[in-house]
This record gives structure tokens, C-alpha cells and sequence, in this order.
């Protein structure tokens, strides 16, 4: 019996609502070890070519790391990947969505699930263990994202089961629709919510409850609660436990700036975030979260779902928008309807500022461009975009990931980026022997380092983009190997954890 | 006088109590194997874990038929001896929490063994939801919560 992984994908498809298992080998799951991989190796198998995301045959994979679904901490993330609409001609593209989706995928029995076709009319898929049902969502279509999550539950009496499903831009097919869960985590950049239009396919429910099973789980127990512990006594973490993400916003530019303009209006960025901090209420977190670094909004009484900084601030001070208030208006409009915020972000950036009317009519153009608050403008343009009729869309591609060699290592088995990337961990042995108790397989850190340069590889190739491989490239002799070198130097195993 | 206190409005529902509670338990991950269970009713961001409060007059005691509960004097937990329980389900239908779980395989009833006398949960738990307190008095955490509340209401004044 395979340990950590289930050795399952699960494919569906919609047009002939046919559900099949296939076995995945255990040297596929060995060579690519994780969510990322499988997706890349299996568009590399059969869509070598690009699909139209239009046409019914574009695949969505979704696949989970080793670790997923279990006691790791952070180990809910789901790697998702298919031929994006934001790009033309299209291209394969790949995204990360935390969260809890990934933890049930693993939990029904599957490490990877492959959905293609199209549904004749709106429907939802039921995946409760093994069984896979295609139930009318009728009902649901042109239902928000919270009722159609809350409608599904209540429809199959289990409020445990876990939805992710698009909202009205989705059905009207918006380039950059999303698709949300738990009403707060999306898969960004891949316009997944138009996908999913395109497919009839409202939402996907899932009931996993199944056990994962893992090679040495007394092994697995210690490192995890040696991980879990080092991350409580982290010096950031602390900071996190306070304020969420919402607690780096004191230090200029740490992780806001991305685009390299600099933290603007300073003064107005403090007042917007002390703004917004009065309606965060509870803490969010992923599956076997140790960090939570999401926060609930409550706002005039009523319950918004989760908020992440970056999301926050993509609807705020990125678009000149220093009133919070609208800005946890314009997240509620992106929540609500499935939109993504950090592209909604871009393309509302390119109108305000004059570089882009594709989506607007004269019309809509003549009605907003008086409004003083930008804001309540920006709120206004959302809001006539998803109603309108245009599609023409010139948006942003996704940014190019800065492929920090770890990062990309965090990825490929699904597990948290700001786990990895925030705390000094000893990230690299710390996944190999993760891998290891949970699957049994054994990695040296050359193989790790290997892993990641193949996934790398195999991507820019489905994308037709040329790998550097040369000084300064990602692959090899940056990062990983710096940290690698680093590890070496520092013997002190975690392993040896103690409940003394 | 020992149980695992908590308190809702901290629990995210991040699972990871579960998680621990199955995986130490019972050597695998999954919700269904654990001890402990989180309900959700995520749009309103609520969330309540479940698990036994090892009652001082624990009803599954005197209504489990086969003389399967039982408390361990060491630990104050209250237990299913495993060689005893019948599947009954009983202790399930009397408890005020329906805390006892189904093994998913042995059909049995499980619930909370206070790890002996060092609950996992608690220690993974970092949002301060649930908490032990071997010696002290379950109400003085939740005192102190509504403390705090009182004291920002009087401050605020």
C-alpha cells in the first residue's frame, strides 16, 4: 500500500459525466513529488500542443503534495494548472491555492484530479469518497459565492464538506473570473472562474475523509510537532500572531512593493491600514495552519469572510485607493462574485489611469469619469465590467514568479509559501525528512535540488519559453544550492525531538 | 477536575487538533480517525470543536450497558475499554456534547484520553482555543477571556 500518497487520479468528464480512476505509478509520483510536478508531467503527456481555454477539451488538474493532508503544518495547498484565458495564444499555466481544498482532494483518495468536457447545463460535482456525482446547479447559477457554498453544504446535510465554486463573473465567463473556497482562498492568475463558465461547472463539493496513511507515522508525529513548535517560537510568527500579514505593513516595503514604485503616500498607506484593522475580527488560517495570517473582516454588523494582506492592498493603496472602506467594499464585490483581486487590481489600474478602456462602453465610461473617489470609482468600473457585455481584456500576465529555487521547492509539494520562505527554517532537510516519514522516500538533497530543475524544465517547455541555465538562472547553482550549503554546515537534526 | 477547555470564538477550524489527535491515535491522518471534531459554519466564521469533557457525572458511565466506559483514575479521562464496547452507541445518543466518535473501522466508540495526561491538541492549537490546565479550574480560561472583554468595554468608555 503507498504511503503519504494515495496513487489515484481521479478523471471527470463532463460532457459524457463519466468519472474514471487511473493508477499513478509510484515512480511518476517519486520523480516529480508533488502537485506541481504531476500537472506538469501530465500536460507534458497528453496537451503538448495548447488547447483553446474556451473549448471543452482544456483540461484543469488539480494535484496535491505528499504531505497534504496530514498533521504538517501548512499542508492544505492545492497546485493547479490548465491553458489560462489571460494569455493569447494560449499557454500552459500553473497556479498555487491554499486553503483546505487540497487536504479533502487527498482526503476522497485522489493525489490528482483532471476535469474536462463541457456540461450541456449548469451542474456541480459531488465527490463524497469515492463516488463521484454530477448534481443540477441550476439553482445555483447566478447565485453569490457564500450562498452557493452554503446552499451546496446544506443540500447534501454536511456543513464539512468543502466547496469551491464560482460566482456570477465566472458564469458570464470574465477572463479573470476566479473561484474561491471557504469564501476567502482563490487560485490566482489562471482565470479559473472562466474556465469553470466555460464548463457549465458551478462548483466542486468535496467530502474526504478518508485516512492518509503514512511510512513511519511516530517519526512523522515528532517532526511535525518539532516544526509546529519552531514556528510558534519564531520571532515573525509572533508578530503574525498579532496582526496577521496586516503587521508587516508597518515595515515599509517589505513585501508590499512588488512592481518596484516605492511605498507612496506613506501617511495615507498608515491611515488606510489602521483603517482596515478595526474590521478584522477572528484569525484565518490553512489546513493544519500553524501561522494564520488571514483575518476575518466583520464590518457593519455583517460577516465578510477572510482577508489577506496582499489582496487587501491590491484593492487599496496599489490602485490609489487609500479608503479603506471601499477597499473592503471592492474585496466584498471580488469575494462575492468570483472575481480575481489581484488582476481586477491590474485592469482597474490601467482604466483609472487612461491606458485601457477595452472593457467599458461610452457609456459606462461617461458615468464614471467624474467620480472624485477613487474608490468609489474604481467600485463603480468592477461593478459595470461584470455587468456589461465587453470581453475585450488586455491583462496582465501572471508575474514572473522570481523562481526562488525554494519557493518553487515549496510548491512542488504543495506546501506554504510563507512557512518556507518567512521563517528560518531549515527548509530543504526539513522537507526531505517530511518526505521521507510520510512516503518512504528517500531524497538526498541533490535529488531535491534535481526535482525542482526537471519541474522547471518541463515547464518552460510546455510553455515554449527558453531556460537560462547559466549563472544567475534559477536552476542549480543559486538559491538552493546556497542553501543547501548552509544546512550542510549546521548538523542539528530535528528528528531527535523528545516529549520530555 | 482535568479536560480540555475551549474556547469557540478562538478556533479557525484549521483541522490541525484532528490531525495530531488521529495521527497519535491511530498512526494515520484524517478527520474521521480523530477524537477531537471541528463543525463549521464558515460564512459566519464560526467554528466549535467538539470533544470530550470527561464529565463529573459522566451519563455514559451509567447508561453504557456493557460496562464499557470507565474513568482512568491517572488521567481523569473517561475511556471505552475497547475489549468491552459492544457498538451500542449509547454513550453517543446520552452525552450532552455527542462527543463520542465512531471508529470508522471497529465501529466502536472513541473519545478524549487527555493523551496521558498530555493532550497533543492543546499544544498544536496556537490560536488559544484549547488549552490544559492538569490541576486548575476549567471556568478561570474562560474567565479570564471574558476579563479582557469587560476591561476593553471599560476602557473604551
Amino acid at each position: 500500500m503507498m504511503k503519504g500518497w494515495t496513487g489515484k487520479r481521479l478523471r471527470i468528464d463532463l460532457s459524457l459525466k463519466k468519472a474514471w480512476l487511473e493508477n499513478i505509478p509510484l515512480k511518476d509520483l517519486h520523480q516529480w513529488l508533488g502537485g506541481r510536478g504531476l500537472n506538469a508531467s501530465f500536460f507534458s503527456k497528453h496537451f503538448q500542443t495548447p488547447i483553446s481555454p474556451s473549448s471543452p477539451e482544456n483540461p484543469i488538474a488539480f494535484a496535491v503534495g505528499p504531505v497534504t493532508g496530514t498533521l504538517a503544518p501548512c499542508s492544505g495547498w492545492t497546485s493547479i494548472a490548465s491553458f489560462s484565458p489571460l494569455s493569447d495564444p494560449p499557454v500552459y499555466s500553473f497556479t498555487r491555492m491554499p486553503g483546505y481544498f487540497g487536504a479533502s482532494l487527498k482526503g476522497a483518495g485522489f493525489d490528482q484530479l483532471i476535469l474536462q468536457g463541457k456540461a450541456n447545463r449548469p451542474i456541480y460535482l459531488w465527490i463524497d469518497g469515492g463516488e463521484v456525482k454530477f448534481k443540477e446547479a441550476s439553482h445555483l447559477w447566478g447565485k453569490e459565492t457564500t450562498e452557493a457554498t452554503v446552499t451546496i453544504q446544506e443540500e447534501n446535510e454536511d456543513r464539512s464538506i468543502e466547496v469551491l465554486c464560482i460566482g456570477p463573473a465566472g458564469e458570464k465567463q470574465i477572463p479573470f473570473a476566479n473561484v474561491i473556497h471557504r469564501l476567502s482562498w482563490t487560485g490566482d492568475y489562471l482565470g479559473l472562474g472562466y474556465l469553470f463558465g466555460v464548463k457549465q461547472l458551478k462548483a466542486i463539493a468535496i467530502r474526504g475523509k478518508k485516512e492518509v496513511t503514512l511510512h513511519d507515522p511516530r517519526q512523522f508525529l515528532n517532526l511535525c510537532l518539532t516544526l509546529k513548535d519552531q514556528i510558534q517560537k519564531d520571532r515573525k510568527m509572533q508578530k503574525l500572531k498579532e496582526g496577521a500579514k496586516f503587521s508587516f505593513l508597518s515595515r515599509e516595503g517589505e513585501m508590499m512593493v512588488k512592481d518596484g514604485t516605492g511605498w507612496p503616500h506613506t501617511g495615507a498607506a498608515k491611515q488606510w491600514s489602521t483603517f482596515l484593522r478595526n474590521y478584522l475580527s477572528s484569525k484565518e488560517g490553512c489546513f493544519s495552519c500553524p501561522v494564520h495570517c488571514g483575518r476575518n473582516i466583520q464590518h457593519q454588523d455583517s460577516y465578510f469572510g477572510g482577508i489577506h494582506l496582499e489582496k487587501a492592498w491590491y484593492l487599496g493603496p496599489q490602485i490609489g485607493v487609500y479608503n479603506g472602506e471601499w477597499t473592503l467594499k471592492l474585496h466584498r464585490l471580488c469575494q462575492s462574485q468570483g472575481l480575481d483581486p489581484f488582476l481586477a487590481s491590474s485592469l482597474l489600474a490601467k482604466i483609472m489611469g487612461g491606458s485601457e478602456y477595452g472593457p467599458l462602453s461610452e457609456e459606462d465610461l461617461r458615468q464614471t469619469e467624474n467620480i472624485e473617489d477613487q474608490g468609489e470609482k474604481a467600485f463603480a468600473i468592477l461593478q459595470r465590467i461584470i455587468n456589461g457585455s465587453r470581453k475585450e481584456f488586455h491583462l496582465e500576465a501572471p508575474p514572473v514568479s522570481k523562481n526562488k529555487d525554494i519557493d518553487v521547492l515549496a510548491d512542488i509539494i504543495s506546501f506554504c509559501l510563507i512557512v518556507v520562505t518567512h521563517f528560518n527554517l531549515k527548509t530543504a532537510s526539513n522537507m526531505i525528512d517530511l518526505i521521507y516519514a510520510a512516503t518512504g522516500n528517500s531524497l538526498s538533497k541533490e535529488d531535491l535540488r534535481d526535482i525542482v530543475g526537471n519541474i522547471l524544465q518541463m515547464e518552460s517547455h510546455l510553455q515554449n519559453i527558453e531556460l537560462h541555465i547559466s549563472e544567475g538562472s534559477s536552476l542549480g547553482e543559486r538559491q538552493i544550492s546556497k542553501t543547501l550549503r548552509r544546512e550542510e554546515h549546521d548538523n542539528e537534526s530535528i528528528i531527535h525531538w523528545t516529549t520530555s | 477536575m482535568s479536560a480540555i477547555s475551549i474556547i469557540p470564538e478562538r478556533c479557525t477550524g484549521c483541522q490541525s487538533c484532528e490531525m495530531v489527535c488521529s495521527l497519535s491515535h491511530e498512526d494515520s491522518c484524517s478527520p474521521a480517525f480523530s477524537r477531537i471534531q471541528i463543525k463549521k459554519w464558515e460564512e459566519i466564521s464560526v467554528f466549535m470543536p467538539i470533544v470530550c469533557q470527561q464529565c463529573e457525572k459522566p451519563p455514559c458511565i451509567t447508561i453504557c450497558p456493557a460496562g464499557a466506559r470507565k474513568r482512568v483514575p491517572e488521567t481523569n479521562a473517561v475511556v471505552t475499554d475497547e475489549k468491552r464496547c459492544v457498538g451500542c452507541k449509547s454513550c453517543l445518543y446520552v452525552c450532552p456534547y455527542s462527543a463520542p466518535t465512531l471508529h470508522p473501522l471497529t465501529k466502536q466508540t472513541m473519545t478524549c484520553d487527555l493523551c496521558n495526561g498530555r493532550p497533543l491538541c492543546t499544544q498544536v492549537c496556537t490560536t488559544g482555543a484549547l488549552s490544559y490546565i492538569p490541576e486548575g479550574d476549567l471556568s478561570t480560561e474562560r474567565k479570564k477571556v471574558f476579563g479582557k472583554v469587560f476591561l476593553q468595554a471599560v476602557r473604551s468608555i
